[in-house]
C-alpha cells in the first residue's frame, strides 16, 4: 500500500512539474509583461488575407 | 447661444465656426476640427477600421500637442533599428494612446503596411515593437503612418536600467511561481501529517511524507528565497539587521529544526519555512508592479527637443543633427516647430510657447535680440536663431542632468519594518542563545537544549511580522488607486505620512494654469454685454489662451457671438477684424494706441499677475477686459489642511516675486519664493532636507522635474507634463488638489494599521516565546497559533480598503 502511495506522490510531482515548466516558458516568452492588452485582443476581428 | 458648431468626430474637441472641416464617405457627412483629423478619419474608415469609433472608450478630448506635426527622417531613425532574425525591428514610444481601441487601431494600421512583419503595442507602457523587412519598407513610412492617425511616435531605445528592471521582474515572477507551486504540493503532505498526528499514522508512512516535504521545501528556501538569503547576508556583513534577515532566520530555523526533528522522530515544520517565503514574495511582486512605469523620465525629457535643425550658412541651407551645431551658427525655425537649441533671435518676430521651460501658460512675444529656450514652441512666425549654447548644454539637457543627479543622490530610506527588525532580531537571537545556555547549564542534554532554543526562534517567526507591512501597504495603495491617487511603491506611503513641509509649484498646481476673465470694465456709456460679445466674436478665431478665456467667458454668460471677417492677428499685439460693418480692434494698450485709439485708462492700476485686453470699435475705445490665472477652488482648503497638521506649506514659483506673494497670501501660505530656476527649486528642497525635514513637492511642469526628484516625495497632477509624472513618486489621477489630502490620509491610516499589525505580532511573541522557552508549546498548536496571527494581520490590513475620498472629512 505504501509503495503505491509513493508512486502516486511521484506521479503528482511530475504532473505539477509539467505545469511549472509551462509557466516558466510563458514568463520567458514575455506572456506576463502586458496584462492589459490580451484581454481585449479576443474581441478583435480576425484578419482575413494578409499573412506575413 | 453656443459658439461651438459641433464636436470633432475624430478627436472629440469642440469646433469653432471658422475651424469646421466637413467630409466623409458614403454620403455620411461628418464634422472635424481640422484637416488632420479628417485625414485620420478617412484613413481609418478607408482601411475598414471604422469600428475604432465604436469601441473606443475614452473621455479624453482633443489630440495631444504635436500630432500631425513631427516627422523623422530615415537617416536619424537608422540608429534605433536592431536586427531581428532575418528582419529588423524598431521600438517606438507612441504618445496619445488612451484606451484599448487606440492600441487596436495602431496594431491594425501599422500591421497592414507592406513589409511590416509583426507589430505589438504594449498597453501598459505605450510602446510598440515593429518588426519589418528593410527591403520593402522604411521606418519613416511606419512613423508617418502613425502620425497620420493622429498619434505622436518617438523612437525609443531601452535603457540599460530598464533592461535590468524587466529582467528582475521576470526573475521574481519565476521565483514566486516556483515557490507557489511547491508550497501547494507541500500543503498536501502537511495535511496528511496533521491527520497522522491526531489519528495515528504508520512510522514508515510518516517518514515518506516527511522526505517528500523536505524535497519540495529545499528549493523554496534556497532558490525562491535566495533574494532574502542574499539580503540577510548583506545585512549581517553591514551589521544592520533588517527585514530580510528576519525572514531568512525564520525560514532557515524552521527548515533546519524540521530536518533535525525528522531524524529524531519529532514533528516537522517545513510548511512554515515555505509559507514565509511564498507570502513575502507575493508581497514583493505586488509592490513592484506599482512602479513599472517609473523608469524612462529622463529619456522622454531629452526627446522633447528636436533632433534635427535647419542650419543656414550664407545661402546654403542644410538639415543637420543638433549635436553638430556650434555656438554662433544660425538656424531657421518655422512656425509651429520646436526650437532646437538655446539661442538669440537674429531675425523675425513671433510668439513662443515657453510652457515646457517656465510653466507659463501665456505665449510670450519675442523679437530680434530676445533669447529662446530649446524645447519651447515657435507659434507664429519664422525665425532665424543664433545658437548660444551647444545642444548638449541646452535648457532641456541641463534639466535632464539635474533630474539624474537628484535621483542618484536619493538614498534609500529605512522602512518601519526594517527599524523594528533592527531591535527585534538581536533580541530574539539573544533570547534563544540564553535559553540554550541556561538549559545546557542546568544539565539538559545538548540536543534538547538546541531544540528548545530553535523553538524560540521559530515561535518568534516573522510570519505575522513579515505580513504586517506588505498587506497593509497593498490594501492602502489599492484604496488610494480606487480614489484616484497612484503611489509608486510602498515606501512612498510611509514617507508621505512623515512629511514636515509641503512645497507647491504655482502655475498649473495651485492655479488652474489658464487665464480666466475676472473683470469687465466698459467705458462709460458702453454696455458690458456688447463689449464682451464683440471681443469674443473676434477672438473666436484664435487659439491664444487669452482669446479662449474671453470666448469661454462669453459662452458661459450666454452672450451672442457674431460672425467676424477680415481677421488679422498680430503676434504679441492683438486682433483686428470686421464685425457687421464696423471695424473692431482688440489687444494690448500699445496695439490700440498704434492704431490711433485714445481714451485708454492707464495700465498702472493692474495688480501683479493680471493681464488686460482693450477693445475698440471704429476708432473709439469701448472698454477693457481683465484676465488672471485663477487659483484652484480647493487650494485654500488643502493648504489649511496641512497647516492644521503643523506641516509648513511653501510656494516655489518661477514667476515674479510679487505674483508668487499675492497667490500665497490669497490661499494662506506664509512662505513664498519667486524668480526660481529649476535648479533653485531643487536647491531649496535640498536645504530643507539638510535641516532634517521630510519634504513633499507638488508640481506639474518640466521645470519642476528636478525639484520633484530631489524631494522625499514628488507629486505630480494629472494633466501635467509627462516628465513631471515620470519623475514623481505620487500621481494624482484627477486634476483636483484635494486628492493630496486624501493621499496623506491614506498614508497615515496605513501607517497606523502597520503599527497595529506590528503590535499584534509583538503580543503573539510575548505569549509564545515564554511558552517555547519553558518547552510547553507543542508543534501543532504553534502552527495553528501562527496561522491565526497571520489571519488577524491580513484582516486588519483589509480594513484599509474601505477609505474613500471624502468618506472622512479632511481633518
Amino acid at each position: 500500500m505504501e509503495s503505491s502511495l509513493v508512486l502516486l506522490l511521484v506521479l503528482s510531482l511530475f504532473l505539477g512539474a509539467g505545469c511549472w515548466l509551462f509557466f516558466i516558458w510563458g514568463v520567458k516568452k514575455g506572456e506576463f509583461d502586458d496584462l492589459e492588452r490580451p484581454k481585449h485582443r479576443m474581441l478583435d476581428d480576425d484578419e482575413p488575407g494578409k499573412k506575413p | 447661444m453656443n459658439v461651438f458648431v459641433d464636436r470633432c468626430f475624430h478627436c472629440g474637441a469642440d469646433i469653432l465656426p471658422h475651424q469646421l472641416v466637413t467630409g466623409g464617405k458614403d454620403n455620411e457627412e461628418r464634422s472635424f476640427c481640422c484637416r488632420g483629423c479628417l485625414g485620420a478619419y478617412l484613413l481609418i474608415t478607408g482601411a475598414g477600421l471604422a469600428d475604432f469609433y465604436r469601441r473606443r472608450e475614452t473621455d479624453g478630448v482633443g489630440l495631444i500637442s504635436g500630432a500631425y506635426r513631427e516627422e523623422y527622417g530615415d537617416s536619424y531613425l537608422a540608429r534605433f533599428i536592431q536586427p531581428h532574425g532575418v528582419y529588423h525591428a524598431i521600438d517606438i514610444l507612441i504618445d496619445g494612446i488612451r484606451c484599448a481601441a487606440c492600441v487596436w487601431l495602431n496594431e491594425k494600421v501599422i500591421g497592414r503596411l507592406s513589409g511590416v512583419i509583426d507589430v505589438r503595442v504594449n498597453y501598459a507602457t505605450n510602446r510598440a515593437r515593429v518588426v519589418f523587412d528593410e527591403a520593402t519598407t522604411t521606418p519613416s513610412t511606419i512613423f508617418h503612418r502613425i502620425v497620420e492617425l493622429g498619434y505622436v511616435p518617438r523612437p525609443y531605445t531601452r535603457s540599460a536600467a530598464e533592461e535590468t528592471a524587466s529582467r528582475e521582474r521576470r526573475d521574481l515572477l519565476i521565483r514566486f511561481g516556483t515557490s507557489l507551486f511547491l508550497t501547494m504540493q507541500l500543503m498536501a503532505y502537511s495535511f496528511a501529517l496533521y491527520a497522522g498526528y491526531f489519528q495515528g499514522m504508520s512510522p514508515g508512512m510518516k517518514r515518506v511524507m516527511q522526505y517528500f516535504s523536505l524535497l519540495v521545501t529545499a528549493p523554496v528556501v534556497f532558490y525562491s528565497g535566495k533574494p532574502f538569503l542574499a539580503g540577510a547576508w548583506r545585512s549581517v556583513r553591514n551589521r544592520a539587521p533588517n527585514m530580510d534577515l528576519l525572514i531568512a532566520i525564520g525560514a532557515l530555523s524552521s527548515f533546519f529544526y524540521s530536518i533535525y526533528a525528522m531524524f529524531s522522530g519529532g514533528e516537522v515544520y517545513f510548511e512554515t519555512a515555505a509559507m514565509i517565503v511564498t507570502f513575502i514574495l507575493s508581497g514583493r511582486l505586488l509592490e513592484q508592479s506599482a512602479r513599472r512605469r517609473a523608469v524612462s523620465g529622463v529619456e522622454r525629457l531629452l526627446s522633447l527637443a528636436p533632433t534635427e535643425a535647419l542650419r543656414i550658412s550664407g545661402d546654403l541651407m542644410e538639415v543637420v543633427d543638433v549635436s553638430l551645431l556650434k555656438p554662433g551658427e544660425i538656424v531657421l525655425v518655422g512656425a509651429g516647430e520646436r526650437i532646437p537649441v538655446d539661442g538669440t533671435i537674429t531675425a523675425g518676430s513671433t510668439e513662443v510657447d515657453e510652457s515646457p521651460a517656465t510653466g507659463e501658460s501665456l505665449p510670450v512675444p519675442k523679437g530680434e535680440g530676445d533669447c529662446v529656450v530649446a524645447g519651447s514652441i515657435n507659434l507664429s512666425g519664422t525665425l532665424r536663431v543664433r545658437v548660444e549654447r551647444p545642444a548638449s548644454d541646452s535648457f532641456i539637457a541641463r534639466v535632464a542632468r539635474l533630474v539624474e543627479d537628484a535621483q542618484s543622490r536619493k538614498a534609500p530610506v529605512q522602512g518601519i519594518t526594517d527599524r523594528v527588525s533592527a531591535v527585534f532580531v538581536p533580541t530574539v537571537l539573544l533570547l534563544a542563545a540564553a535559553t540554550f545556555f541556561w538549559l545546557a547549564m542546568s544539565g539538559a542534554p545538548t540536543g534538547e537544549a538546541l531544540m528548545t532554543a530553535l523553538a524560540v526562534v521559530l515561535i518568534a517567526c516573522p510570519c505575522a511580522l513579515g505580513l504586517a507591512t506588505p498587506t497593509a501597504i497593498l490594501a492602502g495603495t489599492g484604496a488610494a488607486a480606487a480614489g484616484g491617487v497612484v503611489f509608486r511603491g510602498g515606501d512612498v506611503l510611509e514617507r508621505l505620512s512623515r512629511i514636515s513641509s509641503v512645497l507647491f509649484d504655482k502655475t498649473g498646481t495651485l492655479t488652474c494654469g489658464r487665464p480666466a476673465v475676472i473683470d469687465v470694465q466698459p467705458f462709460p456709456g458702453v454696455v458690458a454685454v456688447e463689449l464682451v460679445s464683440l471681443a469674443s466674436s473676434l477672438e473666436a478665431g484664435s487659439r491664444h489662451p487669452l482669446a479662449s478665456a474671453v470666448v469661454a467667458f462669453a459662452t458661459w454668460k450666454g452672450m451672442p457671438v457674431l460672425a467676424a471677417s477680415d481677421l488679422l492677428t498680430v503676434p504679441g499685439g492683438g486682433v483686428m477684424g470686421t464685425v457687421g460693418d464696423k471695424e473692431v480692434v482688440i489687444g494690448s494698450e500699445r496695439f490700440l494706441r498704434d492704431r490711433g485709439i485714445t481714451g485708454i485708462p492707464d495700465g498702472a492700476a493692474l495688480s501683479a499677475g493680471e493681464t488686460v485686453v482693450h477693445v475698440a470699435r471704429d476708432g473709439s475705445f469701448l472698454g477693457s477686459i481683465f484676465l488672471r490665472d485663477t487659483v484652484r477652488p480647493d487650494a485654500g482648503d488643502v493648504v489649511g489642511y496641512f497647516v492644521r497638521l503643523n506641516i509648513s506649506p511653501h510656494l516655489l514659483s518661477g514667476d515674479r516675486r510679487e505674483t508668487a506673494c499675492r497667490i500665497a497670501a490669497e490661499i494662506g501660505i506664509a512662505e513664498s519664493e519667486g524668480d526660481l530656476l529649476p535648479e533653485d527649486k531643487a536647491a531649496f528642497i535640498d536645504r530643507l532636507r539638510g535641516r532634517g525635514e521630510t519634504t513633499l513637492m507638488v508640481g506639474d511642469g518640466i521645470n519642476d522635474a528636478p525639484a520633484l526628484s530631489a524631494a522625499d516625495i514628488g507629486c505630480a497632477i494629472a494633466g501635467g507634463t509627462d516628465i513631471a509624472i515620470e519623475t514623481s513618486d505620487l500621481v494624482l489621477a484627477r486634476p483636483e488638489l484635494s486628492l493630496l489630502c486624501f493621499a496623506h490620509l491614506v498614508s497615515r491610516r496605513t501607517m497606523s494599521i502597520i503599527r497595529q499589525n506590528l503590535a499584534w505580532a509583538f503580543v503573539y511573541n510575548l505569549i509564545g516565546i515564554p511558552l517555547a522557552i519553558t518547552g510547553r508549546l507543542t508543534p501543532v498548536y504553534a502552527a495553528v497559533a501562527m496561522a491565526l496571527s497571520s489571519l488577524c494581520v491580513v484582516g486588519n490590513s483589509l480594513r484599509l480598503t474601505r477609505i474613500r475620498p471624502g468618506s472622512d472629512k479632511l481633518s
